[in-house]
């Protein structure tokens, strides 16, 4: 018996290189080959559709695209021309105030990681709330995801068209005096001057009181942009178990103590994953002033090198900072029971 | 006496009987001062009422912009001109509707919407769950690069490679097979897929369709947060890969499913870039072509003119309408699913 032992032992031990080379795989490596299998359907849209239209845009980006007139035989030709498209479209003026095509997106960047971090803490907020228990929770619940239903699309669409509707509505000198004056209307909901007056008597800063007046009149779109982030961390709330706040409140942590020390660090992967779907969100929505641009060049959808470029530009940036937020999140994300 | 007590401390039996008396010699009004005259009360009955006013204002931004809509849906052209016209209409009207109804074609556009959402909705569904799965459950080699393909999918917005697209589509083949075979001059399509359903559910087949790369995400976590051990036992029990798939993973899978059934459904009921892009023709009408929402109804042009109104603000109006009308079904839908919209994510317990 115990000889038995000992020669599978060795057999064991001196083996695993020697058998690697005659069977192949292992059945656990054989199982996770079928793996491929399961991400075939996106492999296939990957390799086949999605890769060759974006090499297409890719390359656009390095050459002047013409039309050939349908008599001459219709399509396309492309001449290369190397860096001239990143040249010429990147230092062109495409704002009212005169900031070339790189200085609109780097302040937009500025604005962007603002709007970003208050959208995750307000979605965190309400989904803290969202969690406890209280009267009209499911109603609640009900009217704060209204917005991941039906807010996108069309209803954004018709919103940033057709604001005027709304100032119509709240202010006096409307339609009949063919003034819609913007900001100030029921799209902001709270007037600014009320703020301002009221944050102005406190004597703080005037560059936190320009942050709070914009956080209060895009509050709409900033309750409509979070409602995926509320749903994220809503199932992360769920995930942790109550038996670690019960211990917490008998060893006699406060709420206070308990967020910062148990809730936060449990959901800090949820934190990283909205940040990500945040970036993109924001970054590449279509109402975003450097989207807008974009579109702008090329608004019929007619191809063209100097959109490409300024795309791929664009989102080289978008994919840089998001490799900067994985770098800098790496360390204070807590996985809890993760082995791999 | 006293060593007795020591090595044995008293211990008060509160039998049910007991508290029951207890209860009844307080008179109610020590017990309510015991229970709501404290510092602890006080402070819970704050919080809870700074919490429902907080939540309460929230809910009015979110729903006073369909409020304002709705009123402004039932207003005349003579309303647009009264300045003293705010939320309530002077002249109501139901001819907004009525025409934009008729001559737009609401119903057609409707069921065309539904058929197309469904079944998108029902592939980006399965092809979520399929997708990830492999991501979630099999180490093999390359699942990270392919993972930050998925990603990548999501940063590149569609509207910058529309036109690749369209091209893609109106030349459309499987290595010549539908040329050879003739299937589309068969079918009498002189563009290939484009202006059918086709691409929609092709992209959604193949994982590309909108924000699909967060439905992978999300079924990928879920996933992860489902025990190995319950696949090693269905293995044991003979059942190989693909049955245990559908057999035990998808049954157990069923409320995120219907989460991201609900998020595919809605996105591409109200999704207006792709409709008008792959189906710009005005046989496919469906409730977000531009045909139906941003078209104004002949009659109510000539109805707006005729009041003296400012056409273009009745137009606002009118598109605002059409808008309500396109989220009208929806909403209905989301009144009954709504619970399980929240449900399926909750029960998921997304942990990474």
């Amino acid at each position: 018996m115990t000889k038995d032992t000992k020669m599978n032992n060795s057999t064991l031990a001196s083996s695993p290189a020697k058998k690697k080379k005659r069977r192949g795989a292992s059945l656990i490596e054989r199982r996770d080959r079928l793996g491929w299998v399961f991400i075939l359907p996106f492999l296939i849209g990957l390799v086949f559709l999605y890769a060759s239209v974006i090499w297409e845009s890719f390359t656009y980006s390095f050459a002047k695209y013409n039309t050939i007139p349908a008599i001459r035989g219709g399509g396309y030709s492309l001449t290369f021309v190397g860096f001239d498209n990143f040249a010429s479209q990147l230092m062109k003026t495409v704002d009212s105030e005169g900031k070339t095509f790189l200085e609109l997106i780097f302040t937009s960047f500025a604005t962007q990681i603002v709007d970003i971090i208050i959208i995750i803490m307000f979605s965190l907020f309400i989904a803290v709330l969202l969690n406890q228990k209280m009267i009209g929770r499911t109603a609640f619940r009900a009217i704060f995801f209204i917005p991941v239903v039906v807010g996108a699309g069309i209803i954004a669409k018709i919103d940033s068209t057709a604001s005027e509707i709304l100032d119509a509505m709240s202010s006096l000198e409307g339609i009949d005096m063919g003034t819609a004056n913007g900001g100030e209307g029921a799209s902001g909901l709270v007037s600014a001057m009320d703020v301002n007056m009221l944050l102005g008597s406190l004597g703080l800063p005037s560059t936190f009181t320009d942050i709070i007046i914009t956080l209060v009149q895009n509050i709409y779109e900033i309750v409509n942009r979070a409602g995926v982030q509320m749903l994220i961390f809503l199932s992360g709330l769920q995930s942790i178990s109550p038996a670690i706040y019960e211990s917490c409140s008998i060893d006699g942590a406060t709420a206070w103590e308990t967020f910062w020390k148990i809730t936060f660090p449990m959901l800090s992967p949820m934190i990283l994953v909205n940040a990500f779907y945040t970036i993109i969100d924001s970054f590449t929505a279509e109402s975003n002033e450097v989207m807008l641009a974009i579109i702008e060049i090329s608004p019929n959808g007619v191809p063209s090198g100097e959109q490409s470029a300024a795309a791929w530009t664009y989102f080289g940036l978008v994919i840089v900072s998001l490799l900067l937020v994985a770098f800098l999140f790496r360390n204070f994300v807590f996985y809890n029971r993760r082995n791999d | 006496m006293n060593n007795k007590q020591e090595s044995k401390p008293m211990v008060v039996k509160e039998t049910k009987n007991k508290i029951k008396a207890d209860f009844e010699r307080t008179s109610l009004k020590e017990r309510m001062k015991a229970k709501y005259l404290n510092s602890f009360f006080y402070k819970k009955l704050a919080v809870a009422i700074f919490r429902f006013v907080l939540l309460l204002g929230i809910s009015y931004i979110i729903l006073f912009p369909f409020f304002s809509k709705i009123s402004a849906s039932f207003m005349s052209p003579q309303d647009f001109i009264q300045s003293d016209v705010k939320m309530i209409p002077k002249f109501p009207t139901l001819n907004t509707y009525k025409y934009l109804i008729i001559e737009n074609q609401y119903f057609k556009a409707m069921l065309n919407s539904f058929i197309l959402s469904g079944i998108c909705a029902v592939i980006q569904m399965f092809v979520a769950a399929f997708v990830g799965y492999g991501f979630a459950k099999f180490k093999f080699k390359g699942r990270n690069i392919v993972f930050l393909f998925v990603m990548l999918t999501m940063i590149v917005p569609h509207q910058i490679l529309a036109s690749s697209f369209v091209q893609k589509f109106i030349y459309f083949d499987i290595f010549g097979i539908f040329e050879a075979t003739g299937l589309y001059s068969a079918l009498g399509l002189t563009q290939g897929i484009y202006n059918t359903y086709v691409p929609l559910i092709l992209l959604s087949l193949t994982g590309l369709a909108f924000k699909n790369g967060l439905f992978i995400f999300l079924m990928r976590s879920y996933y992860r947060g489902v025990p190995d051990e319950l696949e090693e036992s269905s293995f044991i029990d003979g059942y190989g890969v693909f049955k245990t798939f559908f057999k035990i993973i998808l049954p157990i899978s069923g409320p995120m499913l219907i989460t991201i059934f609900i998020l595919a459904f809605a996105w591409q009921w109200t999704d207006i870039f792709y409709v008008n892009t792959f189906l710009p023709s005005s046989e496919n009408l469906l409730l977000t072509s531009n045909q139906f929402w941003s078209v104004m109804p002949d009659t109510l042009e000539v109805l707006s003119t005729g009041a003296g109104a400012n056409v273009q603000t009745f137009e606002v109006a009118v598109k605002n309408t059409a808008g309500l009308l396109v989220v009208l079904p929806l909403i209905i839908l989301y009144i009954f699913c709504q619970r399980y919209l929240v449900q399926g994510i909750e029960s998921s317990g997304l942990a990474n």
